[in-house]
């Protein structure tokens, strides 16, 4: 595994509608969201491509490997809008084995984007094919009606400032700028068992320790605007010299 | 008895412009008791511009595919029958249903296979007297993303209507309601693979071509009645006028993605023309009558795939 030769590749999506991917610890009452997925959501989705594609066997002994292990970098959009959308939430309570539909208010922001956005995997060329029909395939980020299609697959490496880093990794001269950044989840390591994020297969394995951790990430976006409920963020890259 | 069809669908997307005049269809809210608030979306291009929630959309499509379903013969769970949002997760607490599993469910109710359900996992109280509960779960085939307006195609007028109180003392009431017009971008998905399938897993729960084809069929009704016969909030009064509908109906054949492209974009349809060849086909229409005739069509002529990880030689796809 370690042998083959490894090269960027690179995933255009276009987000046709509006979408909407939840930061970690956010309320499903007040629910925040990130521009673009974060690394844990691209490696989950193309386990989940890799599962209708190729069935569990084959993702689990020869995809899962790379996946959990790839470096994965994600261009966001050249314009993301946020907008806070209000909604009914229905919670259904029984009691005296009567339920009651009880109704309430839930926030939830909801992004449309300008511009493709781009995922970033650093794979064994050998495996290209499979790998490009696992991106290929992923029809959707976060919940299930932010609707992705990708336009194309290439060979090419990332612009680095043009792409999420963790806050942590940024130089000072960075850190200055007023650059938007949220908590996203990312594997806890490259040695995440199979068992630990794919909760259907099986008893999930309790190893004591999350099979994630959560890092402040900052997106190369910039906002440009807040009006009450909306915010609009603009792509502007970090500088060269801050970066890892 | 049923046609035999000649097109296998994966996977289909409907991408459109619909004109509604005069709608309240999905709204924000109300401020105190006098004003309704229209919902809005923030764009990317820095216009805000009037929505309308895919939630509201969903939930129309999930009634009228009941009606479809049971019409067809296509069995539903108790809680569908009753039209209970909840679906599957609405029986889990009934003794008869505590050990059921996903393949169950979706043998027994042709809503929950459409629409998905969530059942959540529960651990063992023993305070509470209650059992550990395992996860079931099946994502909805069918989703529909946010109709946005075009923002130099979406107007509002605001109307001032007048209501009785409750009491005799209360009067008469002003109530603000916002009426709006415009054309809308909207984007439908529909997994048709996904019929009869355990789509976490990917194992087919329903092996009979027949019994996924009414189910299909069902499907492929109610999208084409909610786009012809809008419905959502304020309906009542203020059944939106539907003044057009253009787009592209895209079908993909064989396993891959339907693409979307947004009807915001001027030339959505030429973009997703040229995409066509190989397992993709690409239906566009400039009129309601062009849509109805190409959902008949697919109607008829249309079957579902199975999904890649059941391959088998399918005597659809090779004709498709």
């Amino acid at each position: 595994m370690n042998e083959a030769p490894l090269g960027w590749l690179a995933a255009e999506y276009h987000l046709p509608a509006t979408y909407s991917c939840r930061l970690p610890f956010s309320s499903p009452h007040s629910a925040l969201i990130s521009p673009a997925p974060g690394p844990a959501t691209v490696r989950l989705a193309l386990v989940r491509s890799g599962l209708e594609l190729f069935g569990r066997d084959t993702v689990r002994d020869a995809l899962f490997p790379w996946l959990r292990a790839a470096s994965v970098l994600i261009c966001p959009p050249e314009r993301v809008a946020l907008s806070e959308q209000v909604m009914r939430a229905y919670k259904a309570e029984a009691e005296h084995g009567q339920v009651i539909l009880g109704e309430s208010v839930v926030y939830r922001q909801m992004a449309h984007a300008h511009g493709a956005m781009t995922v970033y995997l650093h794979v064994p060329l050998p495996q290209r094919e499979t790998l490009e029909a696992l991106l290929r395939n992923i029809g959707y980020w976060g919940q299930a009606s932010s609707f992705a299609t990708c336009l194309q697959v290439n060979e090419r490496a990332p612009k680095p400032t043009e792409c999420a880093w963790p806050l942590r990794s940024l130089g000072e001269e960075n850190l200055l700028r007023p650059y938007f950044c949220c908590v996203h989840s990312e594997f806890r390591d490259a040695r995440v068992a199979w068992e630990e994020v794919v909760p259907f297969d099986g008893p999930r394995r309790r190893s004591g320790r999350s099979p994630f951790k959560m890092e402040v990430y900052a997106w190369p976006l910039q906002m440009v605007r807040q009006d009450g409920p909306h915010t609009l963020l603009r792509r502007t890259p970090f500088r060269e010299n801050g970066l890892p | 008895m049923l046609d035999t069809p000649t097109l296998a669908i994966y996977e289909l997307s409907v991408n459109v412009r619909v004109s509604w005049q005069a709608h309240s269809l999905s709204n924000a809210g109300t401020e105190g008791s006098n004003r309704l608030m229209p919902r809005r979306q923030l764009l990317a291009d820095g216009s805000v511009t009037d929505a309308c929630s895919g939630s509201i959309a969903k939930h129309h499509h999930a009634v009228l595919l009941a009606e479809y379903l049971a019409a067809s013969g296509v069995p539903l769970c108790p809680a569908c029958q009753q039209r209970d949002g909840r679906r599957a997760a609405a029986l889990v607490e009934r003794p008869e249903y505590k050990n059921i599993s996903v393949e169950q469910i979706l043998r027994s109710c042709g809503l929950c296979d459409a629409h998905g359900f969530l059942v959540t996992a529960k651990n063992a109280s023993k305070a509470q007297g209650t059992e550990a509960r395992q996860r079931l779960t099946k994502h909805s085939l069918v989703e529909f993303s946010f109709a946005l307006g075009l923002p130099e195609r979406a107007h509002e007028t605001q109307h001032l209507f007048t209501r009785v109180g409750d009491s005799k003392e209360e009067g008469q009431m002003l109530m603000k309601m916002p009426a709006r017009s415009g054309d809308y971008a909207l984007a439908v998905r529909y997994m048709s693979a996904g019929i009869g399938v355990d789509t976490d897993r990917w194992r087919v729960a329903i092996e009979d071509d027949g019994l996924r084809l009414s189910r299909h069929r069902a499907i492929l009704a109610a999208l084409r009645d909610t786009l012809l016969s809008p419905d959502g909030a304020m309906t009542a009064t203020m059944l939106p006028h539907l003044t057009g509908l253009r787009g592209a109906i895209v079908v993909r054949s064989a396993v891959g993605r339907a693409p979307l492209y947004s009807a915001l974009v001027q030339d959505f349809v030429e973009r997703l023309c040229a995409m066509e060849g190989g397992s993709l086909l690409v239906f566009p229409f400039e009129t309601i009558d062009a849509f109805h005739a190409i959902m008949e069509h697919l109607l008829t002529a249309s079957a579902p795939s199975l999904p890649a990880s059941h391959r088998k030689p399918h005597l659809l796809e090779e004709h498709s």
